[in-house]
C-alpha cells in the first residue's frame, strides 16, 4: 500500500511540473524582479542601478498625472465592463432559453466573438482614420447635416474616451457571453424543470436558479476582467499618440508605465514602481471580490449539522 | 477545499499575468489572453529579414528602422563577398525600434551595427554602449563631411557615430499657386517674399484672401516645430534643469496665429490629410477642394515624402512639376540617420568597416546619391532582394567633396523635373554648411513630443497658455523623473 501511494504522488508531481516550472520562470521570477527593480533607479542605458529605497514611489505619489492615470483606468474599465456584463447576461439567457429556441446559436456565438480575433493595432488604426479631421465620419456627418462643421474628434477627450470604452466593450462582450453561456448550459435541466413545476416565472428562474449557479463563472469573469482592465494598454496606446492624448484623457496606468520604460534613458526602475502599485491595487480588489462573493452556505450547512 | 483551490488558481493566473506583463508589453484583456498579441511585439517577428546566412560567410547583423540601409548592406556584400549582411528592420512609429534595441543592450542579442535616428542618436552617443570610432575622423576630414554629420555622433571629444546624409531643411511651395497669389514662381523672388517669419505670416494672409480661404499656407502645425526648435539658442536641458528658449515661445505664438486666422489646414503631420494636400486631393468635410501652399520639409522629404505622394492614389490629380524649393523663413535641419557600432559586438572590425563604407566611402556615397543602386543592380548581387528595394537619385549626402562633384548631374534629373527644372541639390549644398547640431540632446524627442498634446489643446482653446505649460511640465516629469523642472 505504502509503495503504491508513493508512486502515485511521484507521478502527480511530474504532471504538474510543466506548469510549476513555467510559473516560476515566467510568473514568479518576473514578479519578484519587478518588485526588486522598483526600489532602484536602474535605466536601460546605464549598466548599473543603485538602491534608492522608496524614492520611486514617493515621486509617483507626488505626481498628479499618476492619479489621473489610475482614475482613467478605473473609469474606462467600469464603463465598458458593466454594459459588457449586462449584454452578455441578456444574450446568454436568450441563447440558452429552451422556450425561445434561437436558431444558429453557433453562428451567433462566432459573430459575437469575432472582434476579439482582430488585432488591436488594426482596430485602433481603423478607428483613428474613421474619426480623423479629414476622415469619413466627419464627411458623412457634415454632408448629412448632422453636424454644422467638421469636428476634430481626435482632439476631443469625451469622444476618445467613449471610443476606447466602445472598442473594449465591442472586443470583449463576445468572450464574456461565451463564458456565461458555458456556465448556464452546464446547469442541469432538471433544476429548471423542478422550478417550472413549482410555478416559477422566467425572472424567478433567472434570479434564484441561474444566477446562484453561475456564480463561480461570474467570479472568474469579474477577476480576469479586472486584471485585464487594470492593464488596459493597447487600444488607448495605439488610438492616439501613445501618450494618452488628448489632454491625458485616455492615459492608463500601463501607458504611464510604458512611457517610463521607453523614455530616452529607459527608466525601468520608475516603470516597475508603477507596475508594483498596479499589482497591489489589483490583488487587493481581486481578494475583496472573493471575500464579498464567498460561498456563505458552508457555514449554514455546519449549523444544520451541529 | 475546492473553493480554496479555485481562489488559489485564480490568484496564480492573476499574478502570472501581472508578473509577465510587467516585463513584456502589457495587453488589455478582460480574460486570460497571452501577452503575445501585444502590438509592440508584432513587427519584429513579422518583418521580412534576409534569409539565413550562407555557409562560410561572416555574418554581420545590422538593425535599422527603415529599409534604406538594406541597399547599403547589399552594396557592401558586393565589395566584401565573404560577408553576409543580416538586415533587421523594426519600425519606429511608436518607438518600437528604440524599445527593441534597448532591450538587447548587455545581452547576446545585441546587433553589430545600429542605425540611430536624430530623435535618439544622442542618448546612445552619450551612453557607454557604442564603440569609439574616432580613428575614422581623418577620413571624414578628407571627404569634407559637413560638421553636423559627426558632431552629433561626438561626445567629450570621442566620435561614436557617423551619418551618410546631411539634412538641412527647406520650404517647398506650389509654383502655380505662387504665380496666382504673388505674381511669380521664381525661387529667388519667392525667397524675398517669404524670407523671414513676419513675411511668412503676411504672405499667409495674402494666400487666404486671394484664395477666398480655399488655400492654406501650411497643412499642419507640426510643420513648424523643427523650424523653431532648430533655431533655439539654449538646449532643453541646461544643468539638469528644463529650459524654455524664447524661440519655443515664438513657435507657440506663431502656430496660434496660424490656427486662429485659418492659415493652417488642421491636418495632422504624417496623416491622411497632410499627405492629401501634397497631391491636391484634400477635401474638407463638405467635399470642397482645399489646397496647401507650402510644406516645410528637409532634404530627405523631397525623395521620400513629397515626390512619392505628389500623385493621388487613383492617379486623378498630380502636382509633379509644380513644386519649387527655397530656404524659407528660417534655416533649420531635421532628422538624419547615424550609424554606430555596438561595443559588445563580436565583429568589431567588420562592423567598423561597414560604417566606414556607408558613411565615409566616396564611391558608395556617390552611387547612393546618383541612383546607381537600382533594383537590378541589387538583384545582381543578391537575388533575394525585394522587388521594391532600390535607392532613387537625390538623397543629400554628408560629404562636401561628393556633393560638389555630383551637383551638376542633377540639372536635368527626374528630381529637377519634379521641381519645375530647379536643381534642389545646389540649394541644399548652399544651406548645409550653416546647419549645426550643437543643441541636440538625448532627451529632445521626448520633451518635444510631450508638448504636442498640450499645444493642441491650447490651439483648440480648451486650456490657457499657462495651463498648457503646466500640462507639458507634468508630462515631461513623467518621463524624466530626475530632471529639475522649474
Amino acid at each position: 500500500m505504502m509503495r503504491s501511494n508513493y508512486r502515485k504522488n511521484y507521478y502527480g508531481y511530474l504532471f504538474i511540473a510543466p506548469f510549476v516550472i513555467g510559473f516560476l520562470v515566467f510568473g514568479l521570477y518576473p514578479l519578484y524582479n519587478t518588485i526588486a527593480l522598483s526600489f532602484t533607479n536602474t535605466t536601460m542605458m546605464k549598466a548599473d542601478g543603485a538602491f534608492v529605497g522608496l524614492q520611486n514611489f514617493e515621486r509617483l505619489f507626488a505626481d498628479k498625472t499618476f492619479f489621473t492615470a489610475i482614475t482613467n483606468t478605473w473609469s474606462l474599465w467600469l464603463m465598458n465592463f458593466i454594459p459588457q456584463l449586462g449584454i452578455a447576461l441578456l444574450l446568454s439567457v436568450w441563447f440558452t432559453n429552451t422556450r425561445l429556441r434561437i436558431k444558429g446559436g453557433g453562428i451567433w456565438r462566432m459573430l459575437f466573438y469575432m472582434p476579439n480575433l482582430l488585432m488591436p493595432s488594426a482596430i485602433a488604426a481603423l478607428y483613428f482614420s474613421l474619426f480623423s479631421y479629414y476622415g469619413p465620419v466627419n464627411q458623412f456627418m457634415v454632408r448629412a447635416d448632422l453636424l454644422p462643421e467638421a469636428v476634430d474628434f481626435i482632439r476631443s477627450p469625451d469622444v476618445m474616451r467613449g471610443l476606447v470604452v466602445f472598442i473594449q466593450w465591442w472586443m470583449w462582450f463576445g468572450q464574456t457571453t461565451i463564458l456565461i453561456m458555458a456556465g448556464m448550459t452546464s446547469i442541469s435541466v432538471s433544476v429548471y424543470e423542478a422550478a417550472i413545476i413549482d410555478g416559477a416565472s422566467i425572472w424567478q428562474m433567472f434570479r434564484y436558479v441561474t444566477l446562484p449557479l453561475i456564480k463561480p463563472v461570474m467570479i472568474f469573469i469579474l477577476v480576469t476582467s479586472l486584471v485585464g482592465g487594470m492593464q488596459m494598454f493597447d487600444i488607448p496606446f495605439l488610438l492616439t499618440d501613445g501618450r494618452g492624448s488628448p489632454a491625458n484623457s485616455i492615459l492608463t496606468s500601463n501607458i504611464m508605465m510604458y512611457m517610463r520604460f521607453r523614455s530616452s534613458q529607459g527608466h525601468i526602475g520608475a516603470a516597475s514602481a508603477v507596475g508594483v502599485v498596479v499589482f497591489i491595487m489589483t490583488s487587493f480588489v481581486a481578494l475583496l471580490i472573493f471575500y464579498l462573493l464567498r460561498e456563505k452556505s458552508d457555514k449554514k450547512v455546519k449549523e444544520v449539522r451541529s | 477545499m475546492k473553493r480554496l483551490l479555485f481562489v488559489f488558481s485564480i490568484l496564480l493566473i492573476a499574478s502570472m499575468m501581472l508578473g509577465a506583463c510587467a516585463k513584456a508589453a502589457p495587453t488589455e484583456a478582460p480574460a486570460d489572453v497571452p501577452p503575445a498579441d501585444a502590438p509592440t511585439d508584432v513587427p519584429a517577428a513579422e518583418l521580412p529579414t534576409t534569409p539565413p546566412p550562407a555557409e562560410g560567410k561572416t555574418v554581420l547583423n545590422v538593425w535599422s528602422f527603415t529599409n534604406e540601409i538594406l541597399t547599403m548592406g547589399v552594396a557592401f556584400e558586393k565589395t566584401h563577398p565573404d560577408v553576409d549582411v543580416i538586415y533587421t528592420m523594426i519600425p519606429m512609429t511608436n518607438g518600437e525600434y528604440q524599445t527593441k534595441l534597448m532591450a538587447t543592450l548587455g545581452t547576446d542579442a545585441v546587433p553589430d551595427v545600429v542605425a540611430l535616428e536624430a530623435a535618439f542618436v544622442k542618448s546612445y552617443v552619450e551612453s557607454d554602449f557604442l564603440a569609439d570610432l574616432s580613428d575614422m575622423m581623418p577620413l571624414a576630414e578628407e571627404l569634407k563631411m559637413y560638421p553636423f554629420v559627426y558632431e552629433v555622433g561626438t561626445v567629450d571629444g570621442i566620435t561614436k557615430a557617423y551619418a551618410y546624409q546631411a539634412t538641412p531643411g527647406a520650404l517647398f511651395y506650389r509654383r502655380s499657386l505662387a504665380k496666382e497669389y504673388f505674381g511669380t514662381d521664381d525661387p529667388v523672388e519667392m525667397q524675398a517674399i517669404l524670407g523671414d517669419m513676419d513675411k511668412y505670416v503676411a504672405a499667409a494672409e495674402v494666400v487666404k484672401t486671394k484664395s477666398n480661404g480655399d488655400t492654406f499656407m501650411v497643412a499642419s502645425n507640426g510643420d513648424f516645430m523643427n523650424l523653431f526648435y532648430a533655431n533655439r539658442e539654449q538646449p532643453w536641458v541646461v544643468d539638469d534643469t528644463l529650459t524654455v528658449d524664447p524661440m519655443v515661445d515664438k513657435m507657440v505664438e506663431t502656430v496660434k496665429i496660424f490656427r486662429d486666422n485659418g492659415y493652417e489646414a488642421k491636418a495632422t503631420q504624417w496623416q491622411e490629410g497632410w499627405f492629401a494636400g501634397m497631391n491636391d486631393s484634400l477635401k474638407d468635410a463638405e467635399g470642397n477642394a482645399k489646397k496647401i501652399f507650402s510644406y516645410f520639409l528637409p532634404t530627405w522629404g523631397l525623395p521620400y515624402v513629397l515626390a512619392p505622394n505628389a500623385t493621388s492614389a487613383d492617379g486623378a490629380s498630380t502636382t509633379v512639376g509644380d513644386w519649387a524649393v527655397i530656404t524659407g523663413p528660417l534655416p533649420y535641419q531635421w532628422g538624419g540617420t547615424w550609424l554606430g557600432v555596438m561595443k559588445d559586438t563580436k565583429q568589431a572590425e567588420l562592423a567598423r568597416e561597414f560604417v566606414r563604407f556607408c558613411t565615409l566611402d566616396e564611391e558608395n556615397l556617390t552611387n547612393w546619391a546618383t541612383g546607381v543602386y537600382t533594383n537590378e543592380y541589387l538583384k545582381a548581387i543578391d537575388p533575394n532582394v525585394p522587388d521594391d528595394q532600390y535607392q532613387a537619385a537625390g538623397d543629400f549626402v554628408g560629404s562636401q567633396v561628393v556633393v560638389e562633384k555630383i551637383t551638376a548631374s542633377f540639372d536635368d534629373s527626374e528630381l529637377s523635373k519634379f521641381l519645375g527644372g530647379q536643381n534642389s541639390y545646389g540649394g541644399f549644398a548652399a544651406a548645409a554648411p550653416t546647419v549645426n547640431a550643437r543643441l541636440m540632446q538625448g532627451s529632445d524627442d521626448a520633451i518635444q513630443r510631450a508638448l504636442n498634446d498640450p499645444l493642441n489643446s491650447y490651439l483648440e482653446g480648451t486650456v490657457t497658455l499657462d495651463e498648457m505649460w503646466t500640462l507639458w511640465k507634468d508630462a515631461v516629469r513623467n518621463e524624466f523623473p530626475e530632471l529639475i523642472i522649474p
